[in-house]
């Protein structure tokens, strides 16, 4: 079976054969992958010991290394072909929304609706575990929607607003 | 309740969860005494409700709800006869009118007596207490001014200048202020967070000293009129008020300051009364000039520390304290074993602004071997709520020497694993790394203002990155097998036993 395995941004071809045998981009590796646990593996390779973590996550795969976490997808040959016809592997682009990273109080929303905001600037004030915590836009661009209010109570995320494309230069909109 | 044989303490309820639940409830284990906790409707599968030997539920999630209703614990204790209650920190730690509770229900409170919490509660009563005693403060303004008030006579120290909240703890209505112009907004801010944390808007403002480092004292007072101090800690490394990292020694402290400070320390506590384990905290500047900060009337997240360079058992001796005995050791202590280093792990991502996490831990493995202490209030497959601090454990390493102490941290941060939520262990390992934290080169800004995630993170090497991606692929190899077992499993229609059971029969 052949993958196409994608690591912290890097692309891996990584292909099992039936018995077992594991090759990286065209090149034989010797693996030896035992597993321990329900996430828990063992890796010898090249007679170095390895001990990792693998977990599925949101359709991700998390690979816990000597202490640094990976991020990671592995996609088979017919989930490649897929994603390839339908334009390409997901990706950025489009509005931004700014989610409740944890349920909690709205203390204040910063922005209105059509107000441009820069990447960093502070958007919502969200209180929970005992601490008031700054939500901030991921990107430039415009406020499109606010969908919260101060006072309001949140759950684990809610879209609380959404930032799309800045705003051409200047521009009045019709 | 003065006499040498004390009074007896059988049972001692344990007014918290969490980590120090755990602790105090341990403490109660090696005593042989019982344990009591008490727990909201998030904590029903809470660590400290599995440890205790009984367990009292006393409402909904939130803490005003719950574990703030003092009615309800001092009722849960009435309930299983327990004869003391400790307080842990936070909650209702120091609240005197907790403490007074408790007496009048006879029941032994593991703390301060009521009016030395009175005394030291108030930040500006604290003040004033222990400049009687010819303790050194740093300049401020009374509390209760009216901003009006605050606007006129903070300029006179000089800025920058930090506002304060009355009843406040843990950074909450705290906001450092670097020019005038921003006062006035910086106080409506601190007033609604302190208003919103302790139900009190009320605030003051000192100066702020530049380059300060933060080093508290350990303090253990009996009944009998013996204070003495275990030491300081060194907390500088702190984020929003928060502390991150703990240490004894302070890299700053030889045996002369030591013994100045510690002096001062004793004389703080003395001046309000003081009885149990306190911490008296101090602002050290670049000079090696110290105030008294403030005093804590409880036992400290950080004391593992303390009890690793000295030996004691801060909790055992908080209950014996308690049982009116005479407390274990008699003498100061001047001359600390070795050095420990404690990192506070917190459910909170590094990488995106300290944001508290929630979620199940999903796998969690927990390092060990010399050296290496770990207080946890969590295990795999616990719900992290977002009801209560993000404090999910606390690892404290010893070494004979401050650096054998941090390779020994950089090693049993590696072994930490926590999955399923985010967490600030990657900030410890890039703590550990940087050079001024190795060289003890840091104030209480230090965090904020020069340390950065990336400074010291190495880009992972293309060997890394091919054995995780081998592991993630191998992980996603075998996902799909076991499920394409399980269809031909389910293809069988009935189970193992009667399949074996018809073939045998048909075989007969």
């Amino acid at each position: 079976m052949k993958y196409v395995t994608t690591i912290n941004k890097k692309k891996f071809e990584i292909e099992i054969d039936k018995e077992g045998k594991v090759l990286v981009n065209g090149q034989p590796r010797d693996v030896d992958f035992l597993p321990l646990g329900r996430s828990f593996y063992s890796i010898l390779m090249n007679n170095l010991s390895h001990e990792v973590v693998v977990e599925e996550r949101d359709e991700a795969i998390e690979v816990l290394l000597h202490g640094r976490l990976y991020n990671g997808q592995v996609l088979d040959e017919r989930a490649l072909l897929m994603a390839q016809r339908t334009g390409g592997l997901p990706g950025e682009g489009g509005d931004a929304s700014i989610k409740s990273p944890m349920p909690g109080l709205i203390v204040s929303v910063r922005v209105e609706v059509g107000e441009t905001v820069k990447a960093g600037q502070t958007v919502v004030i969200l209180e929970s575990m005992k601490m008031q915590n700054e939500l901030k836009s991921p990107r430039d661009g415009v406020v499109q929607k606010v969908n919260v209010g101060p006072g309001q109570s949140v759950e684990q995320n809610k879209v609380l607003v959404t930032i799309g494309e800045p705003a051409e230069g200047g521009e009045s909109q019709g | 309740m003065h006499a040498e044989q004390g009074q007896k303490i059988k049972k001692i309820l344990v007014a918290n969860r969490g980590e120090i639940a755990v602790r105090v409830i341990r403490a109660c284990r090696d005593l042989g005494i019982g344990s009591v906790a008490v727990y909201s409707d998030a904590d029903r599968a809470a660590l400290h409700v599995r440890y205790a030997d009984e367990a009292i539920h006393i409402g909904p999630p939130p803490p005003r709800e719950s574990y703030l209703l003092a009615e309800k614990i001092i009722a849960a204790a009435k309930k299983t006869g327990a004869d003391a209650i400790h307080p842990g920190y936070g909650f209702l730690s120091e609240r005197s009118f907790f403490a007074q509770m408790c007496a009048d229900e006879g029941i032994i409170f593991i703390g301060p007596p009521p009016k030395a919490i009175d005394l030291m509660g108030d930040k500006q009563t604290a003040r004033e207490t222990v400049k009687k005693n010819g303790v050194k403060v740093v300049p401020g303004t009374e509390p209760g001014e009216s901003d009006e008030n605050l606007l006129r006579i903070a300029p006179s120290f000089g800025f920058p200048v930090l506002i304060k909240a009355t009843a406040g703890g843990g950074g909450k209505g705290m906001r450092a202020v670097y020019r005038e112009e921003d006062l006035a907004e910086a106080l409506a801010s601190a007033r609604r967070e302190a208003e919103s944390a302790f139900g009190n808007g009320d605030v003051y403002i000192e100066k702020l000293l530049v380059g300060a480092r933060h080093i508290e004292f350990q303090i253990l007072a009996d009944q009998h009129g013996n204070t003495i101090h275990l030491g300081e800690r060194e907390c500088s490394i702190q984020r929003r008020h928060q502390k991150l990292v703990e240490e004894s020694p302070s890299v700053v402290m030889d045996v002369d300051l030591r013994e100045k400070m510690g002096k001062m320390a004793v004389a703080a506590a003395e001046s309000c009364g003081y009885v149990n384990a306190g911490t008296i905290e101090c602002l050290v500047d670049k000079d090696l000039n110290y105030y008294f900060l403030e005093m804590n009337t409880r036992l400290q997240v950080e004391h593992p520390v303390t009890e690793l360079v000295t030996g004691v058992d801060l909790v055992k001796e908080q209950i014996r304290i308690a049982r009116g005995r005479r407390m274990g050791p008699t003498e100061s202590f001047l001359h600390p074993k070795g050095h420990a280093i404690e990192c506070r792990i917190n459910a909170e991502d590094p990488y995106n602004g300290f944001i508290p996490s929630t979620g199940k831990i999903s796998t969690l493995l927990v390092p060990t071997g010399p050296g290496v202490r770990v207080d946890s209030g969590v295990y795999s497959g616990y719900e992290i709520t977002p009801y209560y601090d993000s404090m999910i454990a606390k690892l404290i390493c010893w070494g004979e020497d401050r650096g054998e102490a941090l390779l020994r941290m950089r090693r049993a941060l590696e072994e930490y694993t926590i999955m399923g939520v985010k967490h600030n262990i990657p900030f410890h390992q890039n703590l550990m790394s940087s050079f001024s934290f190795m060289a003890g080169k840091f104030d209480t800004k230090w965090v904020e203002d020069h340390f950065s995630m990336t400074t010291y993170e190495e880009d992972p090497s293309e060997q890394e990155l091919e054995t995780a991606a081998i592991a993630a692929t191998l992980f996603a190899h075998r996902q799909r097998q076991l499920a394409s077992q399980v269809v031909t499993k389910g293809e069988r229609d009935t189970s193992n036993w009667k399949w074996v059971g018809r073939w045998e029969r048909m075989h007969r």
